[in-house]
């Protein structure tokens, strides 16, 4: 049986270090998924100790960057500039955090093909698993493997192995996830807080949980790995996000204060509210004593807008 | 304002890696032989060829004018499994027919035909209408059935996935006995011979049962799974195993006669032919060898696995490679000659009838060749009118 480059590189060697895994360990298949992921965590550990290291770096690099974005707010081009000049000085890749997950997914996909046909789930499968073989003598003995490990048969999905896939990406982005004031960096961090897990449980019900084993397994390893660079990150509240939200928005009042206010900045819909309203709504003066308590308020109606949804319950509680 | 811009991006990436990802799992991913299929081979009786189709159907050819008949699909089991993980037939990635795999050969006698299906399921149907007589289970499924049957002294015998040899009355497929629960799922045709059924186990054993009351008689142990049908010839009984060994065992007691070596799997049914077995590996070659002390007679190189059960026509034994190449083995000669190319995948066990070969394809054709010419005539299709 003639390979193509993407059977003989990635999908044969998968199947027998499973095989033999699975030989060495009880003949269980599932032990042998636990351990491959083990085995590629070990391989990428580099990698994924730069992107948890390159993430911890972003979290230090916010302030620089808002102040970079508030000296370079009219000159998009110079700001992109700086930015890339604060990374490279920093040795931070905003897009490293993705290399360790390409590296996986053609194990992913040669994963599934192999849980897939060790387990001749289907006679033809077991016909053609005989063209991955090497000609070792244990890779013969042992063949079908069996599917059940736990409560799973491996071939099939289940759905309780779907939601700890979900569960454990959740938490594990959670940890990772940089503290920001910026809202719209915090849009973008709930929506990969929330994708991710939503995606990948979705999958594991239409895969083998022989494939969701895998996911939990790595998942699990990256929290530990996580933990032990960074603590529990997101998951308890930072102070330093605390004061990266106080410095943001003083300097948003300072330069409300800089900037005199133009009619033409305000909306036709914008009224500005009377004394009376001010009072109602917790409008302070600009320079108010507030300011030292790091929540101080917009001084323009307009200017509220732009503060994420609970910043504004914030201030109503604290008023 | 860029590190806005590029989370955004960064977002962006992430989701087309996931969507990357689930068209990979789903396209990629589905490598040929995750969904069953089914390769039945023909049987033919009366001028009549049946053979089970994709489709899930069972199919009666005249050999005389190429008209055909359909039997009614076999009912899929119901099955709660989504995406590729869904055994059974229907759904999932592979652009499959959507009818019940049919692995197992037909057998004919009397006027029935009896087929079993990966749904769990025996099937009796009358040979000239193609009427359903009876089914087995009648409402409940058995485990998938990938092994053919055999009807001998009045009973139907097929092994099942469950691990058991299960022995139905002919007539009205009620059963008479199942027999003990094998170690493992049984996917091999049984055999009989005089009073006694051989068939092989994913257990890794030969098992030689009483075939009155399906109780064992002896086992054998081999070092791997055991797929394929057993043969027997002169007292011995011939079976490959997936260690990679064929193993020759006396009928009588279960005892090792001999054992031989492939450098891949022996998948298919031997042939046996003057004291000499013809055994076709994964490995792509004919292993011809001495029945009585396994002395290599000659060996043939069919350049890709051979799946497919040979046949004998005459003194030439017939041979399909993988990659659908026909070649004839003359005994007296142990000359290796290329008959012809029908260019399909052949995974099914071959059938002859008036020197002509029968070969079910993947493409739902009967392709046909002469065994002594090698001309190629015209295929036949097997796809339903409906």
């Amino acid at each position: 049986m003639d390979l193509n480059y993407w059977e003989l590189i990635i999908q044969q060697p998968v199947i027998n270090i499973l095989i033999v895994l699975s030989h060495y360990l009880a003949s269980s298949f599932g032990l042998a998924i636990i351990a491959l992921t083990l085995v590629v965590n070990v391989l990428i550990y580099p990698l994924t100790m730069k992107q948890i290291n390159a993430m911890k770096g972003m979290q230090t690099l916010q302030p620089k960057l808002a102040e970079l974005q508030k000296k370079y707010a009219k000159d998009r081009q110079k700001l992109a500039q700086e930015q890339m000049r604060l990374y490279k000085e920093s040795g931070m890749n905003p897009a490293g955090c993705l290399v360790p997950m390409l590296i996986q997914m053609p194990i992913w996909i040669a994963l599934f093909q192999s849980i897939m046909l060790a387990l001749a789930v289907a006679p033809e499968g077991l016909l053609n698993l005989s063209g991955y073989l090497y000609p070792w003598p244990v890779v013969y003995s042992i063949l079908p493997l069996g599917k059940d490990f736990l409560w799973l048969n491996l071939a099939m999905p289940d759905m309780l192995l779907a939601i700890l896939v979900g569960g454990t990406m959740w938490l594990q982005q959670k940890m990772s996830m940089p503290a920001t004031a910026d809202p719209k960096q915090q849009a973008q961090s709930r929506m990969m807080l929330w994708m991710m897990p939503l995606m990948f449980g979705f999958l594991c019900l239409s895969f083998p949980s022989g494939l969701a084993l895998f996911w939990v397994t790595s998942s699990v390893i990256r929290i530990g790995l996580q933990y032990v660079a960074s603590g529990w990150g997101g998951l308890v509240p930072s102070t330093d996000g605390k004061q990266v939200i106080r410095d943001r928005r003083y300097k948003r009042r300072i330069a409300l204060q800089e900037v005199p206010l133009r009619e033409a900045d305000i909306g036709a819909d914008i009224v500005e509210p009377t004394s009376t309203e001010e009072e109602e709504l917790g409008y302070e003066k600009v320079g108010d004593e507030g300011q030292d308590r790091g929540g101080g308020y917009p001084a323009r109606p307009g200017a509220f807008g732009r503060l994420p949804r609970r910043d504004r319950g914030h201030h109503r509680k604290r008023r | 304002m860029w590190f806005r811009h590029n989370r955004v991006l960064l977002g962006k990436i992430l989701l087309l890696l996931v969507i990357l990802l689930m068209v990979g799992l789903t396209s990629l991913g589905c490598v040929e032989g995750l969904q069953p299929i089914g390769w039945s081979g023909g049987a033919v009786s009366d001028g009549t060829l049946f053979v089970g189709s994709k489709e899930g159907r069972l199919v009666a050819v005249n050999i005389a004018d190429d008209s055909r008949q359909w039997s009614e699909p076999l009912r899929a089991k119901p099955t709660g499994g989504l995406g590729c993980a869904a055994p059974m037939a229907g759904g999932g990635c592979a652009a499959v027919p959507a009818g019940v795999a049919i692995y197992g050969t037909p057998a004919v006698s009397g006027d029935l035909v009896y087929i079993g299906g990966y749904n769990g399921k025996i099937y009796a149907f009358n040979s000239s209408s193609l009427a359903t007589r009876w089914v087995y289970p009648r409402e409940d499924y058995l485990q998938p059935i990938v092994g053919g049957l055999v009807v001998a002294q009045g009973k139907v015998y097929f092994g099942c996935s469950d691990g058991r040899v299960y022995a139905l009355d002919a007539a009205t497929g009620d059963r008479q006995w199942e027999s003990f629960k094998t170690g493992d799922k049984i996917w091999s045709t049984p055999v009989i011979d005089g009073d006694t059924l051989f068939i092989g186990s994913f257990d890794k054993k030969l098992y030689a049962l009483n075939a009155a009351d399906g109780s064992k008689k002896w086992e054998f142990e081999t070092e791997g799974a055991i797929v394929s049908t057993p043969l027997v010839y002169d007292n011995t009984v011939y079976i490959g195993s997936l260690d990679r060994y064929l193993y020759a065992v006396d009928t009588t007691d279960g005892s090792l006669r001999w054992k031989f070596m492939a450098e891949n799997w022996f998948w298919a049914k031997p042939v046996a032919y003057n004291n000499t077995v013809y055994a076709g590996s994964l490995d792509g070659k004919v292993y011809a060898l001495d029945v009585r002390n396994r002395d290599k007679v000659a060996e043939f190189s069919l350049e890709s696995p051979i799946s497919s059960a040979p046949v004998v026509v005459n003194s030439s034994i017939i041979f399909a490679s993988r990659t659908g190449v026909i070649y004839t083995i003359d005994t007296g000669s142990n000359k290796l000659k290329r008959l012809a190319d029908i260019e399909e995948e052949v995974y099914g066990p071959l059938c002859v009838s008036n020197g002509v070969v029968y070969i079910h394809t993947q493409d739902l054709m009967l392709h046909r060749v002469n065994a002594n010419t090698g001309a190629i005539l015209t295929s036949i299709s097997l796809k339903s009118k409906e």
